[in-house]
């Protein structure tokens, strides 16, 4: 009875994202996507209330095979990460490490600016906390698409065909674990120098227990990024705000949109590094991969295992290409002694 | 017939069901079980030498404290080395609301000093070579010659720096370095028989109960809540100190002194039960040795009274590690409000910080004074905090001179020692698994972290 209960328990926990007001498919966050995207389809769109709703429940997106592996995938790694320990030890390490290393900085001290007004210091530390986290993970995902070891782990999230709000979670399980690891450096670094200089007084302006500017990127409809639902704002706020419309576009198979809007929430990341793409309101996206990268939308086997063997692959032709160099400098050095040899025999 | 059977039993009954309370909750009484005794005591339990020695700790810390600058030591040193004179108890006093029934050290105990039970081996943690009895006496030495026990100079706290480490290396270490250890020996003060020739306890009896007193807690200190304890050792709360219902506290049985105080103020975290968890060990030890009725322990028995030894010999230590984690998180917000302070607010908080390294020090120097040795963790801990604080002008103390007088002739800034505190509170973290952390330097950032909670599946783009 109670094994029953238990097994009753996670397999209810599996699905706790949707309650939890921290993450992006939280049901609250979900309805107001689908109410932003019908004020978006009636009012600008000019579509009829069904022809909206239609639009947004749309069965050959949802229902499609891409879809039904996004669905699997969120199972599956959910699963995975029952079994992975939270990063915390990790932050805690990281943030310790750093604080301690405050301490023995000669032009600062600990608690030096504990007397300022607990207002900005909480506001100073909501907006930091904010723009490291938006910043480092626009970074990482540069990173992701530019360096072929981490690309063969990110083409598991590029492999969707179709895209919809459980799409965020279709990622490689190493994926999940750099971005945990990105998470915790840089909220270490973060909450550690805050503490250090401001002491006590440190904390977050929060909503539902979420820092009030990542609870305003979800409830301006942070789910419709992976949707077939293309809203864009005006050109000027696409250099501040990443639209949902520009995150499709990064999503976009056409060679002009490659590694363009890697950002989470700002775009001005994007703009300062010059991967900035403005959206097209008419903008017609196929979503996925080339066929060039023999990855897969809904083999699973395929879209778990792929990366692993190109990773070996990578490793293997990298390996080849060190030691390819190291035996030609074997090789050379061998020649000048020889020659060195026969011309001292000369001599002799 | 049957009736009376019933009030029989009935009275039986209600019989153990009161002498296993007391049992359960108080140390003692315990019945005489030395054969062939024919005095008239009726409980073998005592251990009022060591309440008298408390009773000269707590005097001496009180005389360093007033000390007037003039050099001499020699009112101290009676305290210490013990005097024929009846020496009036100067700490603890009873005062309005809180009577108390000793006045002098006599009416607890005659012929009673420090100096024959403090622990003579090496310390490394002072400056000087020299064995603990030589380092309190250097202590005592210098404190004479201080206004009210205090050196800005060196920033030394010497009534702090005394009793602390007294903690240690008389209490602590006679409890589980002799009683607790070489006395539970089968050769040691056999069960069969007096403790010395005409005594009304066994050897065993004898040894446990010194242990007992050495710890410091009131004989029922079990029933009260760590709040309760804690209130008694301040003095604040004469109606729970007062057992027995006689108006008076009796020191010999109703305070609680030096070590079990700190168990209880660690307890009121409601993180740690220490004092429980050293009470029962002694009360369960106690019964055990009484249980043997004047028999010599059985190779069994005393095995399980090691165990109980064992228990109140780690949790002991842990009391001490948690006294020098809170003092290092004390030192380092002393600092920390030093660094913002302005000139005149300056010589109250590093009146204050000397306060609390005197506490640390005492305390790191009491825990290296037990039976174990604690090898490199005691080196880590007597390099990170030193033989001195790091004073107003960043000097701090590195030795002693030929003459034994402190040199400082080194710098440290004031940034680089508050790291060594949060060292040391990280050391007692992973080498005592110390729960109650009163003081926790980091402990901002362990919550801050708590709360943003970061998950392994950090959500990606």
């Amino acid at each position: 009875m109670v094994a029953t209960m238990e097994i009753i328990e996670s397999f209810f926990s599996l699905f706790s994202d949707f309650v939890e007001p921290k993450k992006r498919v939280f049901v609250g966050y979900l309805l107001l996507s689908i109410f932003i995207a019908l004020l978006w389809l009636i009012f600008i769109k000019r579509l009829s209330i069904q022809k909206a709703f239609a639009k947004i429940l749309d069965r050959k997106v949802f229902f499609s095979k891409s879809a039904q592996a996004d669905y699997k995938i969120f199972l599956i790694n959910r699963l995975i990460t029952f079994f992975i320990s939270p990063v915390l030890i990790t932050q805690i390490a990281i943030a310790t490490t750093i604080f301690y290393a405050l301490h023995t900085q000669d032009f600062i001290s600990a608690g030096q600016f504990s007397d300022v007004n607990k207002a900005i210091i909480i506001s100073l530390f909501t907006v930091s906390m904010f723009l490291i986290d938006d910043f480092t993970k626009y970074l990482v995902h540069r990173w992701m698409h530019k360096i072929p070891l981490l690309w063969a782990i990110h083409k598991t999230h590029h492999s969707a065909e179709t895209l919809t709000p459980i799409t965020v979670y279709r990622i490689h399980p190493l994926e999940g674990v750099l971005y945990a690891s990105r998470g915790a450096f840089a909220q270490g670094i973060v909450i550690s120098s805050f503490i250090f200089l401001f002491g006590e007084a440190v904390s977050l302006y929060t909503v539902v227990g979420v820092n009030i500017l990542v609870f305003i990127f979800h409830v301006t409809g942070s789910n419709l990024r992976h949707s077939h639902i293309s809203i864009s704002y005006w050109p000027w706020l696409e250099h501040i705000f990443i639209s949902p419309a520009q995150h499709q576009i990064h999503h976009s198979i056409a060679e002009e949109h490659y590694d363009k809007n890697f950002g989470a929430a700002l775009s001005i990341w994007d703009w300062f590094f010059g991967s900035l793409h403005i959206s097209n309101s008419d903008q017609a996206l196929e979503f996925g991969l080339d066929k060039s990268e023999k990855s897969s939308a809904v083999n699973l086997r395929k879209i778990y295992l792929t990366p692993f063997i190109e990773i070996a692959a990578t490793l293997y032709k990298l390996s080849k290409k060190v030691l390819r160099s190291l035996l030609g400098l074997i090789r050379s050095l061998r020649n000048s002694i020889w020659n060195l040899n026969s011309h001292l025999g000369r001599k002799l | 017939m049957f009736k009376s059977l019933i009030t029989a039993s009935t009275l039986v009954l209600m019989s153990t069901a009161m002498v296993g309370t007391a049992y359960a909750e108080n140390y003692g009484p315990y019945p005489v079980t030395v054969k062939g005794y024919k005095g008239d005591k009726k409980n073998s339990v005592s251990y009022t030498g060591q309440v008298a020695r408390h009773v000269l700790s707590d005097s001496i810390k009180k005389l360093a404290g007033k000390s007037d600058g003039k050099g001499d030591a020699s009112q101290i040193l009676e305290y210490f080395e013990g005097s024929k004179k009846d020496l009036p108890i100067i700490a603890p006093k009873g005062k309005d609301g809180f009577k108390i029934k000793q006045k002098t050290v006599n009416e607890i105990s005659k012929g009673k000093n420090i100096s024959g039970k403090f622990y003579d081996g090496a310390v490394p943690a002072w400056p000087g070579n020299m064995t603990g009895k030589q380092v309190v006496k250097h202590m005592i030495k210098h404190a004479a010659k201080t206004k009210d026990g205090f050196d800005p100079k060196t920033g030394y706290d010497y009534a702090q720096l005394i009793s602390k480490f007294t903690m240690g290396a008389m209490s602590y270490n006679q409890a589980v370095d002799n009683y607790l250890d070489e006395k539970l020996r089968a050769d040691k003060k056999p069960n069969n028989k007096p403790y010395k020739k005409g005594a009304y306890y066994t050897g065993k009896e004898h040894s446990w109960d010194e242990a007992f007193g050495y710890f410091g807690a009131a004989a029922h200190s079990l029933e009260l809540s760590a709040k309760d304890n804690y209130l008694v050792a301040k003095k604040k709360d004469a109606k729970i100190a007062d057992a027995n219902g006689d108006g008076v506290i009796d020191l010999k049985s109703e305070m609680v002194f030096g070590n079990a105080y700190y168990a209880a103020a660690f307890d009121k975290s409601g993180k740690t039960k220490y004092m429980p968890t050293i009470m029962k060990a002694f009360i369960d030890g106690r019964k055990l040795i009484t249980s043997a009725k004047g028999e010599a322990l059985t190779d069994e028995q005393r095995a399980k009274l090691q165990a109980y030894a064992a228990t109140i010999g780690t949790t002991w230590e842990k009391v001490l590690a948690e006294a020098v984690f809170k003092y290092a998180g004390s030192v380092y917000k002393d600092i920390k409000k030093l660094n913002g302070a302005k000139d005149d607010e300056k010589a109250k908080l590093y009146r204050k910080y000397v306060k609390h390294w005197g506490e640390l020090k005492g305390f790191s120097m009491a825990i290296q004074s037990g039976k174990n040795n604690l090898g490199k963790t005691a080196v880590e801990m007597n390099k990170l905090i030193g033989f001195g604080p790091v004073t107003l002008n960043d000097k701090y103390v590195t030795g002693v001179d030929a003459d034994g007088n402190f040199k400082m002739d080194r710098r440290r800034s004031w940034g680089d020692y508050q790291l060594h505190m949060l060292k040391v509170q990280k050391l007692m973290v992973d080498t005592f698994k110390v729960e109650a952390r009163v003081n926790d330097g980091t402990e901002n950032l362990a919550k801050m972290l708590k709360e943003l909670d970061a998950e392994l599946n950090a959500e990606t783009d």
